[in-house]
């Protein structure tokens, strides 16, 4: 297991701690967990290029944590500087309450979601994709708060992988250009169209992960040649 | 926790975005759904800043797809090959097989799919159409977009749009003879019977002759007696070939159309024939039967009408150039019989000259008249009189009809262009022998010729001269290989597309004087040197194909370049006809729709590569 990245680690070990006396069912997820923990052979110093990257967009049914559910998400995998479209994985997720309001923003409809997989399915596919590779996000903290809570509730942990998020890097670099950010700069796709990279035709969880995907090659690309993992997160 | 599913081979149907944008890009397009799925998922995406340099062996070859942005490809010396954008695709690898020097540089920050080598190479082996197209990539493009055919044409309009709506009709128990009277009154052939609503039947002039008349029935009988019960119908959405092969099959003449279940027309033998006064053939026919000069103008004015309506329905732009060529044939031919009408017998026998495009058979609107007339060497001198006034005559009436004055005067009016059979014999060695910038000029005009009218054993006599005096002449040939290489298509207005989304001012293209004359005037110099004695460009390339004096692939590529640029230029003038514009030769390529850019593109690069055989075989270290 890498070296880098001791807050993770030191943070894992603790859980790790506290798994003892839980239900098997919980013990047996977690070490799931820590497999995948420990496939993270990459430091912050590597080349950019040398790392696989897992990104990641989820669609909630709200922007709280605390109330929404998770109902979809989408993911695909950049490895050697390049977007590997066969790794695309798109899930719908069987909610546990209706869909509600939020439908008339993610066109999601209950009948569909009720063809979608349980929480449990979802994370083990997850942590499948997620093996080996720095996850990514555009605007970090909804989605992993989302994917964080079920992985606490069937892991005992939260997911403790190193994220990159497109929206901070992008916040960085404007402000390194004491560009001012003004209303929605750092919107998914504003920050696409300053890239020139095509407009999304639809949107779903995976349309927006392979555009962030495509936003994660532009901002590199801006950084210079030989970016290092840790010029990210 | 469940075991993980085996990844899927097809691209997540989530993402039939980038399959969709694939579809719409050539070849892809070539591809079964199916298939753009499996390749789609094959495809990987990068991302790289203006300036960046891709050479054939980066990342071991691959297909390259441009998804946004924009590059150039340049060859040794930096020579500019091509420039391209959005939806374009390049494999450098097999490019340099022909240009080992080759690569490509982004002129903008690019989004690009990459499709890997190994499995592009497998597509090749498995479609054959994906394969074509990037087996000589450029050329095999064009190949596609000249061999489509759109869907032809007049009698694939609807019958509803032809058929007689105001309807005549009797009830069932109307006599015979209120049914004959309502129809003389109406003009028409023929009547429905009606009850209510409800179609009962049809009586035609023939019925009341042979059923009634003929048979001495008492005319105050029901019609219903006479008429032809339940006749057939047809829908007024079936096509009016439907509605002609129906006619001849049942030998009709009148047929009830049927609109979701109720009458609501009649068609009939003389519509349909209505339908093709819109016929080139028709039209020709017409124009010989004029007598005024006012009277051709007439049928002249209808062309832009005409053009419009024969490109909407299909025809096809090398099509049109015939057709268009054969009116102002006709238009010419009917002007000189109004003239010898006049002017009597023509003293000797003579043959009326089309040069250039009418000379080619490749006449579009906005033509000007290049003519000449060929006297046979018996004319004497008080003859003369006679053939400048018919020159005049016609050139006058030509330029009436819209036709107008050639402004280089390359016309039958001047002496230069009106001489027997010796004078111009006589002409063509003086131009020949000394091929100065002017000779060249008239000479790639005057060698393009076609008998119009006249005796035109006076012509091929002349052609043979000329093919004979110029065919072996090199010194000749290499003056007219340079006039070919004095006008390079307009490769440089890729520029223009390149920055086209920065604002910047964008100007008109001249797709005759940039595009067809450097064709034509490659095409003509090889026809020269090898004695082909056709004219028409499409027919020169085929005669040189077969003469093995240019490959069969290089004879197409010109082909189909020649016919990609027609085809544009005809529909551009269809499109300032409809915008209330003069039809012209100029059209904005930021206009065009993105394929058909493309195909212009890959023409051009055919002109180029054209262009540089004739420089290599006819000016060898010049």
């Amino acid at each position: 297991m890498s070296w880098s990245f001791p807050c993770l680690r030191l943070q894992r070990q603790l859980y790790a701690l506290r798994l003892r006396g839980q239900s098997a069912d919980r013990q047996a997820a977690f070490t799931e967990l820590q497999r995948c923990w420990q496939q993270m052979q990459f430091r912050t110093g590597d080349c950019w290029r040398d790392v696989e990257f897992l990104v990641v967009d989820t669609e909630t049914s709200s922007l709280d944590a605390g109330d929404g559910e998770l109902l979809s998400a989408g993911w695909v995998v950049v490895r050697g500087g390049r977007i590997i479209l066969s790794t695309a994985e798109h899930w719908l997720v069987k909610p546990r309450n209706g869909v509600g309001h939020s439908a008339t923003i993610h066109s999601l409809r209950d009948c569909e979601l009720s063809e979608g997989i349980e929480e449990q399915e979802l994370m083990s596919h997850f942590l499948t994709a997620a093996s080996g590779r720095v996850l990514v996000f555009h605007h970090a903290p909804l989605d992993l708060a989302f994917l964080n809570r079920i992985s606490r509730r069937l892991c005992g942990a939260p997911l403790l992988m190193p994220v990159v998020d497109t929206l901070q890097v992008e916040r960085r670099s404007l402000a390194r250009r004491h560009q001012p950010v003004v209303n929605n700069m750092l919107r998914l796709a504003s920050c696409c169209a300053r890239y020139n990279l095509p407009p999304a035709r639809a949107h779903n969880a995976l349309t927006d992960a392979l555009a962030t995907a495509e936003l994660l090659l532009a901002q590199v690309s801006y950084k210079g040649k030989n970016v290092r993992l840790k010029a990210l997160i | 926790m469940t075991e993980s599913p085996i990844p899927a081979p097809e691209l997540n149907p989530e993402l039939r975005s980038i399959r969709e944008f694939l579809g719409e890009c050539i070849p892809f397009d070539q591809l079964s759904p199916a298939e753009l799925d499996r390749v789609a998922a094959l495809m990987e995406i990068g991302y790289h800043r203006q300036g960046h340099v891709f050479q054939p062996h980066d990342d071991g070859g691959g297909l390259r797809i441009m998804r946004s942005g924009a590059a150039e490809l340049r060859a040794d010396n930096g020579r500019l090959m091509d420039r391209f954008g959005e939806g374009v695709s390049f494999n450098l690898l097999g490019l340099s097989q022909e240009e080992p020097d080759i690569s490509a540089t982004l002129i903008e920050d690019s989004l690009l799919y990459l499709l890997p080598e190994e499995e592009y190479q497998k597509i090749r082996q498995q479609h054959r159409d994906f394969d074509r197209f990037f087996r000589s990539q450029r050329s095999r493009r064009v190949r596609r977009a000249a061999r489509h055919e759109p869907s032809p044409n007049e009698m694939m309009r609807r019958v509803r749009d032809l058929m007689t709506k105001t309807l005549l009709t009797v009830s069932p128990e109307d006599s015979i003879q209120a049914t004959a009277r309502i129809m003389t009154e109406g003009r028409v052939s023929s009547v429905m019977v009606m009850a209510g609503d409800q179609l009962q039947g049809i009586v035609t002039d023939r019925d009341l002759r042979s059923r009634a008349v003929a048979e001495g029935l008492d005319l105050t009988l029901p019609v219903e007696q006479i008429m032809t019960r339940e006749p057939e119908v047809i829908e007024a959405d079936a096509t009016l070939f439907d509605a002609t092969l129906f006619m001849t099959q049942k030998g009709y003449h009148h047929i009830p159309v049927l609109d979701q279940g109720m009458v609501k027309g009649i068609i009939t033998a003389s519509d349909l024939m209505l339908a093709r006064q819109d016929d080139p053939v028709y039209l020709v026919q017409h124009i010989g039967r004029q007598n005024s000069v006012a009277e051709l103008k007439d049928i002249v004015s209808q062309m832009p009408n005409l053009l419009v309506q024969w490109v909407k329905s299909g025809i096809k732009s090398s099509q049109v150039g015939h057709v268009l060529t054969a009116i102002s044939d006709a238009v010419t031919v009917r002007l000189i019989e109004l003239a010898e009408d006049e002017l009597g017998e023509p003293p000797v026998p003579y043959c009326w000259l089309g040069f250039g495009s009418q000379g080619r058979g490749e006449q579009l609107l906005g033509a000007d008249q290049d003519n000449g007339l060929l006297i046979d060497d018996a004319v004497s001198e008080q003859d003369a009189k006679w053939f400048e006034t018919l020159a005049h005559r016609v050139s006058d009436g030509l330029n009436t009809c819209g036709y107008v004055y050639c402004p280089g005067k390359v016309m039958a009016t001047t002496d230069e262009w009106r001489q027997s059979l010796g004078g111009w014999k006589a002409t063509v060695d003086r131009w020949t022998r000394t091929p100065t910038a002017d000779a060249v000029m008239r000479v790639s005009i005057f060698f393009d010729l076609r008998a119009v009218y006249g005796d035109a054993s006076l012509c091929q006599k002349l052609q043979q001269h000329m093919l004979k005096q110029a065919g072996s002449n090199t010194i000749f040939l290499a003056a007219l290989a340079e006039n070919v290489l004095d006008t390079p298509p307009p490769l440089g207005i890729f520029r223009r597309f390149v920055v086209e989304h920065n604002g910047e001012h964008r100007d008109e293209l001249n797709l005759k004087k940039r595009a067809v004359i450097p064709i034509v005037d490659i095409v003509r110099i090889h026809a020269l040197a090898n004695g082909v004695t056709a004219v028409n460009t499409h027919d020169r390339l085929a005669a040189l194909a077969k003469l093995k004096a240019l490959s069969i692939n290089d004879s197409r590529n010109l082909q189909d370049a020649l016919e990609v640029i027609m085809q544009t230029r005809v529909e551009g003038q269809v499109q300032h006809l409809l915008t209330g514009r003069k039809p012209s030769n100029y059209l904005n390529p930021d206009e065009l729709p993105k394929l058909v850019r493309k195909q212009l593109r890959d023409a051009f690069g055919i002109v180029v590569d054209a262009q540089q055989a004739v420089k290599l075989r006819y000016r060898p270290g010049l």
